[in-house]
């Protein structure tokens, strides 16, 4: 009983405060092929590449709907750049003018103003468990 | 595997280059409509900015005069063609959908047919019964996502006959692959996978050998692009050029050596990106001209000239003359209002006076870079749409074709109402004037087969009888242009007004 207690308070300290969960799911990836890759941004110090992102995941792709859930995220404001690298070098290709020949997402499925969105339009709250259903750009 | 940060999303995005749209901006958009259908009742001769009825067409012509035996081949023609979709008008002509025209010439007979180009935004839109992404010049309601310049790439400006294919052009994207016999429309087409969705503008520059040259403007990253390939189709090479500020130049010159593009202070803004693209350009006639020159060989290669603050539309043609002057005529305006006013007034019916645009000669001294501009007609001459003999492209050309007016006595219905030819050597001027109830569109010089250069040939060129609701093609023989054209196809319905096309022959 004692190591149950123990453990029940090991976990409860590991926690953050106020921790929650974010669900992401990727709603059209077309081709199951290479990988899907979030980059989750805390701040938009990351969404600018001026530091490392909070965090990264990558899955193999699957036709259809892919879906990621992130546990014990603390509470703050957060940004999501998704790509699908169908080709697997691990890099969005680009074609000769920079635009992407790869999928490409923001959370909120925001699409910028002739250019990429702004950190405002992407960012959301995370202040309880969170959705974030996203549409891959091809 | 780690996402690479150094060519992720961010910096990839910044090439796209057609806006999102405030919805501020959507005011106003019902009254488009009835406001054209209203001035349609005072003004008939409006209804060429009319939308096809029919998403194709293929009828019988009715002849008059005899067509020349040895005129065969097809005209492939295209432009705006559809311009509402219920009860939503776009407001300003560039942004209707593309619509492809064969006319097809041979022993002695002539069969037209046209068909929708059915791109992207297109089958959508036709798809949902509504207007669903920005445009050109214009904002629908609630605008879908602007994901790619292809995802808006109406494809209606003008047609490529290249490398056994035929392209339909746009300026800011790809061009669309058209099935010369059905005009069926096959998909974007990609001269490779590194340049997918690169922007191929709508007046590429064919070398009598087949070898092409074109370039494309990204707005948001302030390029110019510029496509170097052979006259099998495949690319020889790319290059891009930085411009700070940037134009939405619409036409270019290559002589021998160099190619030229003129880049008029109608300036993006990197500020204020509210508005259709049209309406984030800002027309700055305080600043100069700037003329790019780049040597063909190697891209990295340019200079920036200047001239005073002007507009062009469409050049003629580029030579180099033995002492290294470049030389090239172009059609001079003295701001773009026609496109930025004129073109956007006309689809609620309104037509406005356009400014006129003036044929120019430019010399361009390769040892000193001293640039100079001399008018080549009286100003009473409107004068645009300049063609060449095909096959003294980037040789010294001693003709120009190209529709005019006389500022004196314009036509009811404000457009060009004259095609004419001018010889540089003689100084002669002939034209022949469209009766009013015709707007003619752009005309085309085809040179008979085994004929000198400039010597013996065609001039093809369409018309939108809007009295008689038809589209006529007349042929005018190229050395009496002045008497009127010596044969006329009659199709059996009008067509909307279009812009550019390209001749086949065979």
């Amino acid at each position: 009983m004692l190591g149950w207690m123990m453990f029940l308070l090991v976990a409860l300290a590991a926690k953050p405060a106020s921790a929650a969960s974010l669900e992401i799911v990727i709603e059209n990836s077309l081709v199951a092929e290479g990988q899907i890759m979030i980059r989750l941004l805390q701040g938009e110090a990351e969404f600018k590449g001026e530091s490392p992102a909070y965090a990264a995941l990558q899955r193999r792709a699957t036709m259809g709907e892919i879906r990621f859930v992130i546990d014990d995220l603390p509470d703050a404001e957060y940004g999501l750049q998704v790509m699908h690298d169908t080709n697997g070098n691990g890099e969005l290709d680009t074609n000769f003018v920079g635009m992407p020949r790869e999928p490409w997402a923001f959370s909120n499925n925001a699409t910028g103003n002739m250019g990429p969105p702004k950190w405002q339009d992407i960012k959301f709250s995370l202040d309880s468990d969170s959705h974030q259903s996203i549409r891959l750009n091809h | 595997m780690r996402i690479n940060r150094r060519t992720f999303l961010n910096a990839s995005l910044a090439s796209l280059t057609v806006a999102a749209m405030p919805k501020a901006l959507a005011m106003g958009q019902e009254s488009f409509k009835s406001e054209f259908q209203k001035a349609l009742l005072n003004k008939p001769f409006l209804s060429g900015y009319q939308s096809a009825a029919q998403t194709s067409y293929q009828g019988k012509v009715s002849l008059k005069g005899k067509l020349p035996k040895a005129l065969q081949g097809t005209l492939f023609r295209n432009g705006p063609a559809q311009h509402e979709i219920g009860d939503f008008r776009y407001q300003h002509w560039f942004d209707g959908d593309g619509m492809i025209h064969a006319y097809q010439l041979g022993d002695g007979a002539l069969n037209h047919r046209s068909r929708m180009i059915e791109t992207t935004k297109y089958k959508a839109e036709q798809a949902e019964g509504r207007a669903m992404y920005p445009g050109f010049g214009t904002i629908p309601e609630n605008p879908g996502a602007l994901t790619s310049p292809d995802l808006v790439n109406v494809g209606n400006i003008s047609v490529l006959p290249h490398h056994g294919k035929l392209l339909a052009l746009w300026e800011a994207g790809s061009p669309w692959e058209i099935d010369p016999d059905s005009l069926k429309t096959e998909g974007l087409y990609q001269f490779s996978d590194d340049t997918r969705g690169v922007p191929f503008s709508a007046h590429p520059r064919v070398e009598p050998d087949g070898t092409l040259w074109n370039f494309g403007y990204v707005s948001g990253a302030n390029l110019i692009v510029f496509w170097h390939i052979d006259k099998n189709g495949k690319i020889v090479k790319m290059g891009k050029v930085k411009s700070d500020p940037i134009s939405m130049p619409h036409d270019f010159v290559v002589t021998k050596n160099h190619i030229v593009m003129l880049m008029p202070p109608l300036n993006y803004s990197r500020s204020n990106r509210h508005g259709a693209f049209l309406d984030v350009h800002n027309w700055q006639p305080e600043q100069s001209t700037r003329v790019l020159v780049v040597d063909k060989s190697d891209f990295n290669q340019h200079r920036w000239l200047e001239l005073p603050s002007q507009w062009v539309f469409h050049f003629g043609n580029a030579f180099e003359d033995k002492n290294g002057v470049i030389q090239f005529d172009g059609a001079r305006a003295s701001d773009p209002s026609v496109m930025t006013e004129n073109f956007r007034a006309i689809m609620r019916g309104e037509v406005l006076k356009p400014e006129p645009s003036h044929l120019y000669q430019y010399r361009i001294d390769t040892k000193s870079w001293l640039v100079s501009e001399e008018s080549v007609l009286p100003d009473t001459i409107d004068a645009e749409f300049p063609t060449i003999d095909p096959r003294v492209s980037t040789e010294q050309h001693k003709n120009l074709v190209f529709m005019s007016s006389d500022i004196k006595s314009p036509a009811v219905h404000q457009n060009l109402n004259q095609v004419s030819r001018f010889n540089y050597q003689s100084g002669e001027l002939t034209s022949f004037r469209y009766p009013d109830s015709q707007i003619p569109e752009e005309h085309l010089f085809v040179p008979a087969a085994n004929s000198r250069p400039e010597s013996k040939g065609w001039v093809l060129g369409t018309a939108h009888d809007w009295q008689k609701a038809e589209t006529v093609l007349n042929i005018f023989d190229y050395e009496a242009v002045d008497a009127g054209p010596i044969a006329s196809a009659t199709l059996p319905y009008g067509m909307p007004l279009g812009l550019h096309g390209k001749f086949v022959s065979g």
